[in-house]
């Protein structure tokens, strides 16, 4: 292909990026000056470090799991589906293992009180619909065509999905007078929908037992997924984190690996897979080892030879923030918070585990609703809406020219234009302008009559609207 | 050849304009590549002067129960026929539903296809097989917007077409049907939905203009600011990144939109006359259909109207009688009056249809279910004749008697009214060919 990567990314580059691809927040001013002041050789390393321990780290991580996992208080309850929100966010604050995680999810029994993470069972619904969801999500595996006919574009036939439904046949949740119980007191197996012949449980792609086994199999099937060999499990994991971090996984769509359509560097795939197994799936660990990564810390900026190239990972890809992320470094940058509703005041968008809090803004640029297990739920497509917004929005314009903002304050405490310049540029793409910005900035404060505030929002604005601000790069 | 989508044929005259004025697609493009472009931007323009035709879709979210409205069967049985009786209308021999008696009287300006039918009584795969062609495959999820594994015919009205004007080609009112998007086609096609309802008494398209205390000189300056500042969009990472790429387009789009007086006029519904408003009707699909009168009058090529009461599982009768009916009779007789007096009619097709239809037989909560075998699909102008059946049902309006129309007919006469070649397919990077229909015939019986 003769395509030559793109050089190392710049500090700048790099600081903004880690930021919003690990903790989903820009770094203020400070932090951005002081990693790119810093001489620390290691410098990328320990910051990598600090981030994997800030409590926005598990915010983040709880919310992409929370789509994942459809933390959806329609369906549940607000009490319900804050419990499990709850849970999911406190998995990811202690690090727990992803293999103990989805233990925890599939295999509990006994009084359900105390075990929020039942309540995946009760938002997916039958168990025709747990083991459909259960593989995509946990194996990236699509398997629902084969509950009514031969896969079309896989190996799956029906009874090997029936084989997946059948795990979960086996348990019945309870009402008792010490709470709702979840029993594994059924038999764990299926019928074949034409034939009408009996379909024991297993997992995907093994062999059928030939009789009727006892105790819970869902165990089994724990054990299955995450053992060593399995062949999805850890691959799907790291490459939804890759995916994640780098902008498109190698297997894409993320929950969609099938024999026709394999992954893109097979060899990185097996790779990242066996790391994160190794490491006892740490998923921390994982992230480490991807963001050390020359793959990673590539510049956005293309060169004649990769220009055409979106797949090879030759460049970094430019990745639309999240709905909550920008919203949140809107409000960062303009130092003014917004209020949803039914949350403390100063709670930011990435802290919500409702989906559904009414907002504009959020709704506009694609947060998912939840009523599916699907990746593709959240959207990243701009719209022309979206581009309005940012644009002419009241909303915006408020935050942008409030006195008690961000840009009062930084006019204030900034005498000299070049001063006020740098830290604009600081605070809204964690870098310091080039000579040719700076030039056209002084210029634009020089020519402008409206005074330095005016000419500093006007700064402001266009910096947010810049792609640079709405894409990670 | 590369640009904004992944196809690889034909691109927008205004596009190829671009290229030359903002460099958007700068390096990417080789003169060859140019020089081909300008062939076919000046082919499109011969053709668009013969075909300039509009689409006005009123769409009928959840199943017009056509039994009722357009396709009595006074005769059959009880648990079929219904409450309703047929009235005459202003053409002799047809008869539709009493409850719409403004329609009758302009039953000349359209055409009622009473043998549609499909395979597919879910709603969400109905609406795409609709407003696609294409029925879903595996895969297909109805919760998303948009969730079209096909473009809709908005999209490939706005792709094939371009935009009119300083207009957006495609509009969605009061909002997006979520099958009304682009698929394959890119971002770039998708629908400009105004995402307010236009009954609202204060009605207003969202963020089209500067903040009010914003005077013009600092809105010019700033966005000049904005164009010197935007490094990406001016450097290699805006040109090679697609998402990138799209939102500058849409940036330009939005400029287009928030000068261009032309969108400014016609969203502005306060400065419709009051008479004629009330006759569309103070609600949402009165007030959406005057919307998209004024939207065809401002250069827009396909509006699509997104009502969404139309489920009517229980208590049918009641419901269509005191709602939805009433509503309907005002909004649709009234557009096509309005249209025929601008002398807009012969250049605007109109489509009134649901998903599908509803079951016939009536269920135990006097109400009717989902139905895609059989339905009857409203048409007028852009080249339809007014006036006509086309098709019958069986005695109790289950199925097609004779003649039966589907999906992919309905698309196939639309593009075939707009001037677009039916027959066309798109071809994916991969070189996968997509065509722009599923098959299916012009329903010539209309023309």
């Amino acid at each position: 292909m003769n395509i030559v990567p793109s050089a190392l990314a710049g500090d700048a580059e790099f600081v903004r990026r880690s930021y919003i691809g690990i903790i989903g927040t820009l770094p203020t001013v400070e932090e951005a000056r002081r990693f790119l002041d810093s001489s620390d050789p290691a410098k990328r390393s320990h910051l990598i470090d600090e981030l994997l321990k800030r409590p926005e780290y598990d915010d983040y991580w709880a919310l992409k799991w929370a789509d994942l996992l459809r933390v959806d208080r329609q369906a549940l309850g607000h009490k319900r589906a804050y419990a499990y929100y709850e849970w999911i966010r406190q998995s990811f604050a202690e690090n727990k293992s992803l293999d103990q995680f989805v233990r925890d999810i599939l295999t509990f029994a006994g009084n359900t009180t105390d075990a929020p993470q039942v309540s995946f069972y009760r938002v997916v619904g039958d168990p025709n619909k747990i083991a459909s969801t259960v593989s995509q999500v946990f194996l990236g595996v699509r398997i629902e065509c084969a509950q009514c006919h031969h896969h079309p574009f896989d190996r799956w036939s029906q009874t090997d999905y029936y084989g997946m439904t059948a795990f979960f046949r086996q348990v019945n949740r309870k009402g008792t007078i010490r709470g709702e119980m979840m029993v594994p007191d059924g038999n764990p197996k299926a019928s074949h929908p034409r034939t009408g012949a009996t379909i024991y449980a297993h997992a995907l792609g093994e062999t059928m037992p030939d009789k009727l086994l006892s105790g819970d199999q869902r165990q089994m099937l724990a054990d299955w997924m995450t053992g060593t060999d399995n062949p999805w499990f850890a691959r799907n994991a790291a490459n939804r984190l890759w995916a994640h971090l780098m902008g498109r996984g190698l297997v894409e769509p993320v929950d969609d690996f099938r024999d026709t359509n394999p992954p893109s560097n097979p060899e990185l795939l097996d790779a990242l897979a066996s790391y994160l197994v190794e490491n006892g799936y740490d998923v921390k660990e994982l992230i480490r080892a991807i963001t050390a990564s020359a793959t990673y810390q590539r510049t956005s900026r293309p060169n004649e030879t990769n220009e055409e190239d979106e797949q090879n990972y030759s460049r970094a890809l430019l990745k639309r923030l999240d709905a909550e992320v920008l919203l949140d470094a809107v409000c960062q940058v303009t130092g003014l918070n917004e209020k949803f509703r039914g949350v403390p005041f100063g709670a930011r968008a990435i802290e919500l585990w409702d989906s559904e809090v009414d907002h504009y803004f959020l709704k506009l640029f694609g947060r998912p609703t939840r009523k599916t297990a699907c990746q593709c739920e959240r959207s990243t497509q701009p719209t022309v809406g979206q581009v309005l917004h940012l644009l002419n929005s009241p909303e915006i314009h408020i935050k942008l020219s409030h006195e008690a903002g961000r840009i009062a304050q930084l006019v204030d405490n900034h005498p000299g234009d070049r001063e006020l310049i740098e830290s604009i540029y600081l605070t809204f793409l964690s870098r310091r302008p080039i000579s040719g910005e700076q030039a056209i900035a002084i210029d634009y404060f020089n020519k402008n009559d409206n005074g330095r505030r005016v000419a500093a929002e006007d700064l402001a604005w266009s910096l947010m609207n810049s792609l640079e601000f709405m894409f990670n790069h | 050849m590369k640009h904004t989508g992944i196809l690889c044929d034909g691109i927008r005259r205004r596009d190829f304009l671009r290229v030359g004025g903002a460099g958007l697609f700068g390096a990417a493009w080789t003169l060859p590549d140019l020089l081909n472009q300008q062939a076919m931007a000046t082919h499109f323009e011969a053709d668009l002067s013969k075909n300039d035709r509009s689409l006005i879709v009123v769409f009928l979210r959840g199943g017009l129960s056509t039994i009722d409205t357009w396709d009595l069967k006074p005769d059959a049985p009880i648990e079929f026929r219904g409450d309703f009786n047929p009235i005459p209308t202003n053409v002799s021999g047809i008869q539709i539903g009493e409850h719409m008696p403004r329609l009758a009287r302009q039953m000349d300006k359209f055409s009622l296809v009473r043998s549609f039918t499909h395979s597919n009584s879910d709603h969400g795969p109905a609406d795409h097989y609709m407003l696609t062609g294409y029925h879903p495959v595996s895969g297909f999820n109805a919760e998303l917007t948009p969730n079209n594994q096909r473009p809709s015919h908005g999209s490939i009205i706005a792709r094939k077409l371009g935009p009119r004007g300083s207009v957006p080609p495609y509009v969605c009112v009061p909002n997006m049907h979520s099958s009304g998007g682009a698929s394959y086609l890119g971002a770039d096609y998708a629908p400009f939905s105004v995402n307010a309802d236009p009954s609202d008494p204060g009605f207003a398209v969202r963020d089209i203009v500067p903040p009010l205390d914003l005077d013009p000189s600092r809105a010019n300056s700033r966005r000049e600011l904005l164009s010197q500042v935007d490094r990406f969009q001016r450097n290699a990472e805006g040109r090679t990144n697609s998402t990138a790429q799209t939102v500058s387009v849409f940036r330009q789009k939005a400029f287009d939109l928030m000068t261009s007086p032309t969108a400014k006029r016609a969203f502005n519904i306060h400065a419709e006359n009051d008479k004629l408003r009330e006759e569309y009707g103070h609600n949402s699909l009165g007030q959406s259909c005057l919307m998209a009168r004024r939207l065809v009058e401002a250069g827009v090529r396909c509006t699509t109207v997104h009502h969404v009461d139309w489920d009517t599982h229980d208590n049918n009768f009641v419901t269509l009688k005191r709602d939805l009916l009433p509503k309907l009779d005002a909004a649709m007789s009234t557009l096509f009056r309005d249209l025929a007096d601008r002398g807009l009619l012969e250049q605007t097709l109109v489509i009134v249809t649901g998903e599908f239809g509803r079951t016939p037989r009536i269920n135990t909560n006097a109400g009717r279910d989902h139905w895609g075998p059989g339905f009857t699909v409203a048409m007028g102008g852009g080249g339809v004749q007014g006036g006509r059946i086309v098709g019958r049902s069986d005695e109790r309006a289950e199925r097609p008697a004779d003649n039966p129309f589907g999906p992919e007919d309905l698309n196939t006469t639309i593009y075939h009214l707009l001037g677009i070649n039916p027959n066309e397919e798109f071809h994916t990077i991969e070189g996968r060919p997509m065509p722009i229909i599923n098959g299916g015939r012009v329903m010539k019986e209309l023309l």
